[in-house]
């Protein structure tokens, strides 16, 4: 497995204040990778220190083998990015934009600005000072992504996006995945990037808390599921499913005209659950999706306590949870 | 719908730049073109005017030497206090300025320079295509200025030498350009809109001040010395042509586009 993206005890301090206190990043190439923090975590400068905006204080950087700094104009040309604070100007028209933005970039094929523009849904004969913050973003997706870099470093990249161009957003990246592009991307919410990641990262003030796949977070995931239940009593239903590895909280109530609701989290796969509920009439189901931020929570926090607990970071759950 | 765009342009920076100035670069030449129309056609009245020069005469002597009035009875003398000496010094510094604060600096802090850079384009590209873009609209505005005293010269009965208005508008696009790399070269190692522009008023006022003080008496005419004002006009270039002043100019822009180069390559970009 070879790495896109390969950070080594990164760390960078701005005066008295530490941006990044020993990042650790693997990111294969091939895959679609997301960091998740707060604001100030650290996510802008690790991804302006992959693109040489930013140098850092120490610890090591590469990006498709090469630092930043030495692979220069290069290594830049195969990359896409996008800042995470966008801001764009000018009289010229945002077709006159990415024209710059391409004559300083890998070759763009010709059909390949027009077809983007037009899936996002952009108005590239406009001056780019009269558009709207949505739109401007979606500028920015565009020179990110229209020289089909080797790498795409994206900083919040939904953000300002409608849910309708959100998911053509996913798509694309989708598609960068397909043909062996790598992307890197940054979220302060997970759910946002959730579809698309195959592995996930969670930043906090200047470290890397936890890094997991996305799948893995599925699996400790809570679903909240709800059954109205017919022609049973209480007592049954709850003997009949309380023997169901990872359902919590489980609790049936009847309704005045006689039909049971029950109501419960779900942990790990729902399938002991739908085939024990396929023994009972029932008459409504519900099974939520995953609720992943909550686990990525869960997650830090046992990593955290564990480290808490053993003052160092090498106990096996540790190890397991920040792999 | 077909946008062509080739892998790589020539200087593709110094053409974006160019691209998103002509306005300001066609507004500032017409104010040169407004200021020499005001100024230069009234020669003939106010050098061949009895009543103006007792005016003149009467004027205290230190406010005289400042504005370098005494030789105001001649073409090139008229021209070099009324125009190079007041509004065209004034009008081309602001214009460089301007322009060298907005090349690093001002990119920098509106946060756009970020992009630019994540491109395929290296630092020292970047301080020397837009240093380029200025020395480009400089030369324009100094083609504009020497173009309009020419067509102005015999109108106005200025009797100037066609080849020292050239060398004299070399001396003024020179100061600017003091100025403007001046301004580019506090961007660099600060990163700051209101440093930089400082910075290049710095050189401009200062020089024009140290000048001025230098003109008063003896004892401060050292201070011409570290008058770029002074490089440029001391051996009156529109009467006596090329001096070693003019040169040193250029010197000095080319020393400050390096500096800009050593510090911009090594630091932080980021607002």
């Amino acid at each position: 497995m070879t790495l896109a993206i390969e950070t080594v005890n990164l760390t960078k301090t701005f005066g008295s204040r530490q941006a990044l206190r020993g990042v650790d990043l693997a990111i294969p190439t091939g895959s679609v990778f997301g960091v998740i923090g707060p604001n100030g975590s650290g996510k802008s400068t690790t991804m302006r220190i992959l693109l040489d905006i930013v140098r850092p204080t120490s610890g090591s950087a590469t990006v498709l083998g090469r630092s930043p700094r030495e692979g220069g104009i290069g290594l830049r040309r195969r990359i896409g990015y996008l800042p995470g604070e966008l801001i764009l100007e000018g009289r010229v028209t945002g077709r006159a934009l990415l024209t710059h933005y391409a004559s300083i970039s890998g070759p763009v094929s010709p059909s390949r600005v027009a077809d983007l523009a037009e899936r996002l849904g952009l108005d590239l004969t406009l001056p780019v000072r009269s558009l709207s913050k949505g739109n401007k973003q979606k500028l920015g997706i565009i020179q990110a992504f229209m020289h089909d870099p080797h790498v795409l470093v994206l900083d919040e990249p939904t953000s300002g996006l409608d849910p309708l161009v959100q998911q053509i957003f996913l798509d694309l990246v989708r598609e960068a995945r397909e043909s062996g592009q790598t992307v890197f991307l940054s979220s302060h919410v997970l759910s946002e990037i959730e579809q698309v990641a195959d592995e996930v990262a969670i930043l906090r003030e200047g470290r890397v808390v936890t890094t997991s796949t996305v799948e893995r977070l599925r699996e400790v995931a809570q679903r909240r599921v709800r059954a109205s239940i017919l022609e049973a009593t209480p007592g049954e239903v709850t003997a009949h499913l309380n023997t169901i590895p990872g359902l919590n909280g489980l609790t049936v109530a009847t309704a005045p005209d006689g039909t049971l609701s029950l109501t419960g989290t779900l942990e790990g796969e729902p399938d002991a659950f739908v085939k024990a509920l396929a023994a009972l009439h029932v008459h409504d189901v519900s099974i939520e999706m995953p609720n992943l931020e909550d686990a990525v929570l869960q997650l830090y926090s046992e990593s955290d306590a564990e480290i808490a607990a053993s003052g160092i970071t090498t106990t096996p759950s540790a190890q397991e949870a920040t792999r | 719908m077909s946008t062509t765009t080739p892998a790589s342009t020539v200087l593709p920076l110094l053409r974006h730049a160019m691209r998103e100035s002509w306005r300001s670069l066609i507004g500032w030449s017409i104010g040169l073109v407004a200021a020499l129309s005001l100024y230069l056609p009234l020669f003939p009245s106010i050098g061949g005017d009895s009543g103006i020069q007792d005016l003149i005469g009467n004027l205290p002597p230190e406010l005289t030497a400042a504005l370098s009035y005494q030789n105001i009875f001649t073409g090139a003398g008229y021209t070099q206090s009324t125009f190079f000496g007041l509004m065209g010094f004034v009008l081309l510094s602001i214009a460089g300025i301007s322009w060298g604060t907005a090349a690093i600096a001002g990119d920098e802090e509106r946060g756009t320079l970020e992009l630019t850079l994540a491109h395929g384009v290296s630092r020292t590209q970047v301080v020397l295509e837009r240093s380029a873009a200025i020395v480009l609209r400089v030369a324009v505005l100094g083609l504009v200025t020497a173009l309009t005293i020419l067509l102005l010269n015999g109108p106005g009965k200025l009797e100037l030498d066609a080849g020292n208005v050239f060398i004299t508008v070399l001396a003024a696009c020179g100061t600017t350009l003091l100025a403007a790399v001046m301004a580019i070269a506090v961007g660099s190692i600060t990163g700051r809109r209101s440093y930089a522009l400082l910075g290049g008023a710095a050189v401009a006022v200062l020089g024009y001040a140290f000048n001025a003080l230098g003109n008063q008496t003896k004892d401060l005419e050292w201070l011409k010395n570290f008058s770029p004002y002074a490089w440029a006009f001391r051996d009156e270039p529109l009467v006596n042509g090329w001096s070693f002043g003019i040169a040193a100019l250029y010197l000095g822009v080319v020393v400050l586009v390096g500096v800009a180069l050593a510090a911009f390559n090594r630091r932080d970009v980021g607002r």
